[in-house]
């Protein structure tokens, strides 16, 4: 199978060089490969040793080392965000290394956060008519070469697999990267008259992306999403879908993961490959880079033309349908933890928390302990009857202050704490994790079940409120309104997005990322007024363009 | 975790699966499996839009030939220009998430959590250990480039995910405060056969999900093995409505790497054949012995921890359409039914455009009463098909209750309901609709899996000699054995009668290594000859019948040890 395309400079090349090297060269060349990407490159070295021993060694001085920097087991974020993010999502046991580079293992506590997503999304996909699917993970290259735009863009980052069984394949066969031309060829089949259409499905699945520079949760080789994929009769209904699921996107950025996006169009250079048009949400990290953080792609009939799905109307004539897909990965993940996270690790909203409230009974001589272990179990059964996700702490080889750290640290909203003289008063204490120190401490709780569990309930929604607001207030200050280059260019070195009137061409746009390292994130739906006048061409300007530097 | 051997020596039910199977041929459009036969045209009104409905082959006269089309002409599969990987369209994908959500609320109470490890593996990380892999290496499927460069080394796609999740356990579990650690994964694994493929029941892809857990005593795992066990034992039988004889694997059977072999087994009646629903196995330490799983005890010594795995697949439905469906298509119990209740008004001509509209005004109000009980529910308000051609079309799906309104219903405020499983009908008043559905729902669920149960129960033959063993296998049936529960002896079962037997296992690692042409003609030439392949044991049962002391075991004659459930099986 001949494969066209070149690919990406110095990349793959590095890649397979890297992988030609063996032991402790590789390390080396990954090194340099991934310099960019502190703190990655000692975990990834863990990773590539292939005896355990090694692997168990290392951990355990990494361990000890920790142990010496005192009470702190991330660094803080404001010292230096990249170590800061590998820092929680090894400390906080979201994810670790996978044995093959740009892989990752999603431990439990990560993976309830991608469940979080999943059970959010799976039922407003279902609201909105949609129905699951399972598509195969093998597609015959054969398949991806039918569109070319979209095989041009995919291409240099396929994963190919040519021999099974013990045997060569006929034709090499893709691991997924998306599963637009699968769709098609089933769809292709499956649709004959306008009366199968709307045809709204979605899937949930891993797919491949040879990626170079990957990063947990936010870049990785293998990720797991959400795709879905529809047709219809005509481009306005899929127009219609391609921002109805946008929206749906946009929705549980702001409402449950507490995430404000900016919604809007993506440029011609930055849409997706084979598409006529990508909508997308973006959204403001802590150290101000941008996410994507959820697209929906209005194909049109690219996809339609190249399978050929065809429709009978009600005239009787053939039609090509038009069609959307959309997707959201567990790169959301990542997001969440980058946009609410502090100095001392996760801040999670409570509608995504796995644990959104912990209770951590104080005993410090034994003849307390029966009557503050009874206050603690009534507070987590009326807690648990009132679909709290709660987890008591109740064991007994670490200090409660201990506990407190951990807790704060895997970004647990809301935190209980009882002891005996809370027992006595009928009272606790409870903290909220949005709220640092003191100011956070709400002391005489009552702890009658119905009341307490009031003021719990009432408190997530705080902080779940909370959370946003912070979270869009601190956007809103990192976000400049340009009317020339030279504008664009501080506002970017700052750190900060920049906005302005925008009319210029591919090769403008490509300019500025080489100059500035900020790409064009979108066309927000929501325009603020502007001059009208493109800040960097002077052309006349119909619409503000957002720019900044992206993950 | 169905062990490879099991997999390898199971066989294939698909006797008219498309073509297209064969390996090394061109990749051929899967469009209809039957595309060459001419299909019957069922309750086709002459209506010219209407397409064609129904199936050709009968469950009793050709089941291979049934069971293929059934599942593509239900909608539950589309076969696909690979062969051996399937797409599960949503009509069968909503009861894998049906029985997705119910087992894995049911394993989150007992403590296990879920997380995802990597499709790909090194091939250092897949050889890790050597006998495990052994079985499963022939069926691996490589990636030897990315983009257009050849990668130095292959990473293998997961045929499962022992030898990627454990050298983590080593890493994460230290002390017995970490104990138990019990993680679970819902994924999708690759396994590069060359057996005739069947949809659900044996494709090269398929999803599942696999639970590895971790203990400080063997008691913790255990009792462990025996919970989940009774699971896959209730989705069979509490949602599939099909029955399942749980039992322990012989040590023939058993996985290669555990302790034991706990399974589900179900029954196919109509093939006479087993079939392994589902496996829960104590590795013992086996394992963490391999990859170094130690841990503190609370004395401060160093001990290798207990484990287990356990696994279901989207097998599972396979077995559900084989053991219900009719000539008539799927029957789908209603408790993994996407579509529970579907409402046909039935309008005839003389009716005016008012009447019409009361009726499918009716049918809405009809639908909303139920989907507010709880029940899902569609209408059917297409006017381009009459309402026999519905008719078939919903039994093909098998929708278990088709609820009817006609003109005459309308007048007398009732609507006919009609079971898909047993053909029932009866009337029901509109206002009584929404209480008496989901209880019909709910009795229709039951009486299914008790005429299941019953057939399973009939298919048992207690036999006690080697003669009324053979006389059992000709009736298609199960024989229950007294044994000795020997590996000499089950030896000898497969050899005795001289048709029988020639497990698969032993000559498809050969394939892998010779490669040649005539060993793959090999394999189709032997697996032509599939109805004449040997019984083994399915499984010791656990529920054991009383052995009198000095029975003899059928096979060998020394004294028997248990009972033994013994047939031919997928």
């Amino acid at each position: 199978m001949q494969l066209t395309r070149t690919i990406v400079p110095g990349c793959l090349r590095l890649c397979s060089a890297a992988q030609r090297a063996s032991g402790r060269q590789l390390v080396r060349r990954g090194r340099v490969a991934l310099s960019t990407v502190a703190g990655e490159v000692a975990t990834e070295q863990q990773q590539q040793q292939p005896k355990q021993q090694k692997q168990k060694q290392q951990q355990k001085q990494q361990q000890g080392g920790g142990g010496k920097k005192g009470e702190r087991l991330v660094t803080p974020k404001s010292e230096d965000f990249s170590r800061w993010y590998l820092d929680v999502v090894r400390e906080c046991q979201l994810a670790d290394y996978g044995p093959v580079r740009g892989t990752m293992v999603i431990r439990p506590y990560g993976y309830a956060l991608w469940e979080g997503v999943q059970s959010h999304l799976d039922k407003a996909f279902k609201e909105t008519g949609h129905q699951n699917a399972y598509f195969p993970q093998l597609i015959p290259y054969s398949f991806l070469a039918k569109e070319a735009e979209h095989v041009e863009g995919f291409a240099p980052e396929l994963a190919l697999v040519t021999k099974g069984g013990g045997k060569d394949l006929e034709e090499p066969l893709v691991v997924r990267p998306t599963s637009e031309t699968i769709v098609n060829h089933m769809f292709a089949q499956w649709v004959q008259s306008y009366r199968d259409l709307p045809l709204l499905l979605n899937q949930w699945a891993n797919v491949h992306r040879w990626e170079m520079r990957t990063r947990p949760f936010v870049r990785t080789l293998e990720f797991l999403w959400q795709e879905g994929h529809t047709a219809h009769a005509t481009p306005e209904e899929a127009e219609e879908e391609t921002i109805r699921m946008l929206r749906v996107y946009e929705d549980f950025a702001c409402n449950v993961a507490a995430m404000p996006v900016i919604a809007g169009r993506k440029s011609r250079i930055e849409s997706f490959a084979g598409a006529n048009c990508t909508y997308t949400i973006e959204a403001m990290m802590g150290d101000r880079k941008a996410l994507q953080a959820g697209t929906s792609h209005n194909l049109g009939d690219n996809f339609a033309k190249a399978f050929g799905t065809r429709y009978l109307d009600e005239a009787g004539q053939l039609q090509y349908v038009h069609q959307s897909s959309w997707g959201v990965s567990t790169r959301m993940v990542g997001g969440i933890i980058m946009t609410h996270g502090d100095d001392a690790g996760l801040r999670l909203p409570p509608r995504m928390a796995p644990i959104q409230v912990v209770i951590v009974p104080i005993i410090k001589k034994e003849a307390d302990a029966e009557g503050v272990m009874a206050a603690v179990q009534g507070l987590e059964s009326a807690l648990k009857a009132a679909g709290v996700r709660v987890l008591l702490d109740a064991t007994t080889d670490k200090t409660p202050g201990w506990k407190f750290n951990q807790y704060e640290m895997k970004g647990v909203p809301v935190r209980v704490e009882v002891g005996p003289r809370d027992v006595e008063q009928n009272a606790c204490v409870v903290a909220r994790r949005d709220v640092p120190g003191k100011e956070g401490k709400q002391f005489g709780v009552p702890m009658e079940a119905a009341a307490f569990v009031a003021h719990v309930q009432g408190l997530l929604e705080e902080v779940q409120a909370s959370l946003l607001a912070q979270a869009r207030e601190f956007r809103d200050a990192n976000i400049v309104d340009v009317s020339s280059y030279e504008e664009l260019q501080a506002a970017v070195a700052e750190g900060k997005w920049a906005r302005g009137p925008w009319a210029g061409s591919d090769d403008d746009e490509r300019r500025v990322k080489e100059e500035t390292s900020a790409t064009l994130r979108c066309f927000p739906f929501e325009q603020p007024q502007h001059s009208g006048v493109c800040f960097l061409t002077g052309a006349p300007a119909k619409e503000v363009a957002l720019f900044a530097k992206a993950y | 975790m169905a062990a490879p051997e099991e997999q390898m020596a199971a066989l294939s039910v698909a006797d008219g699966a498309p073509a297209a199977a064969a390996e090394g041929g061109k990749p051929k459009k899967e469009k209809k499996p039957k595309a060459d036969k001419p299909k019957q045209q069922q309750g086709g009104e002459g209506k010219k839009k209407e397409t064609k409905l129904g199936l050709t082959a009968s469950k009793e006269g050709d089941f291979g030939d049934w069971y293929s089309q059934v599942v593509v002409e239900s909608e539950m599969i589309s076969y696909y220009d690979v062969s051996g990987c399937y797409i599960l369209r949503p009509y069968s994908f909503a009861i894998w998430d049906e029985i997705k959500n119910w087992f894995d609320a049911r394993i989150k109470e007992l403590g296990v959590q879920n997380a995802y490890f990597p499709l790909f593996i090194t091939e250092d990380v897949l050889m890790t250990e050597k006998e495990h892999v052994e079985g499963f290496a022939p069926e691996v499927a490589w990636v030897t480039k990315s983009g257009s460069s050849e990668l130095d080394r292959p990473i293998a796609i997961r045929p499962t995910s022992e030898t990627v999740m454990y050298p983590y356990y080593a890493q994460w579990i230290r002390s017995h405060r970490d104990l138990p650690l019990r993680l679970n994964q819902w994924t999708n694994v690759v396994r590069w056969e060359f057996k005739h493929p069947t949809p659900f029941i044996r494709s090269r892809e398929f999803l599942w999900q696999e639970g590895h857990t971790v203990f400080a005593t063997k008691e913790e795992a255990d009792t462990e093995v025996y919970q989940i066990l009774d699971l896959y034992r209730r989705v069979y039988e509490e949602l599939l409505a099909v029955p399942v004889c749980k039992g322990m694997k012989s040590s023939k059977e058993k996985f290669a790497g555990a302790l034991y072999t706990t399974s589900v087994e179900a029954f196919i009646p109509t093939s006479g054949r087993g079939v392994q629903g589902a496996t829960s196995h104590c590795l013992g330490q086996n394992f963490s012995k391999m990859f170094g799983i130690e841990f503190e005890t609370e004395e401060k010594t160093r001990q290798h921890a207990w484990q287990n795995s356990w696994g279901l697949t989207t097998r599972t439905i396979g077995v559900m359409v084989m053991t219900h469906g009719d000539d008539k298509g799927v029957v789908i119990p209603p408790r993994v039914a996407q579509i529970q209740v579907v409402v046909i008004p039935i309008p005839n001509s003389k009716l005016g455009e008012e009447a019409v509209k009361a009726m499918l005004d009716r049918a809405d109000a009809i639908a909303a009463d139920l989907k507010a009980a709880g029940v899902r529910v569609t209408v059917d308000r297409r006017d381009n098909y009459t309402p026999g051609w519905k008719y078939n079309f919903w039994e093909l799906r098998g929708v278990p209750l088709r609820l009817e309104l006609g003109p005459r219903d309308m007048d007398s405020g009732v609507a006919m309901l009609a079971r898909r499983d047993n053909g029932g009908k009866q009337s029901c008043a509109w206002g009584e609709l929404a209480a008496a559905v989901p209880k019909l729902l709910e009795q229709q669920q039951a009486e299914m899996y008790a005429k299941a149960r019953a057939e399973f129960d009939s298919c048992i033959e207690r036999v006690t000699t080697w003669d009324d063993f053979m006389a059992a296998l000709e009736r298609k049936h199960m024989a229950l054995a007294p044994w000795c529960d020997t590996e000499e002896s089950e030896e000898e079962v497969k050899r005795r009668p001289p048709c029988l037997a020639i497990p698969l296992a032993t000559y498809l690692p050969l394939l892998f290594m010779c490669d040649t042409e005539e060993s793959e003609e090999e394999v189709k030439r032997r697996s032509a000859t599939k109805d004449a392949m040997g019984a083994k044991t399915l499984c010791i049962p656990l529920e054991q019948p009383d052995l009198p002391e000095g029975t003899p075991c059928f096979v060998t004659g020394a004294p028997a040890k248990c009972w033994a459930l013994w047939g031919r099986s997928y």
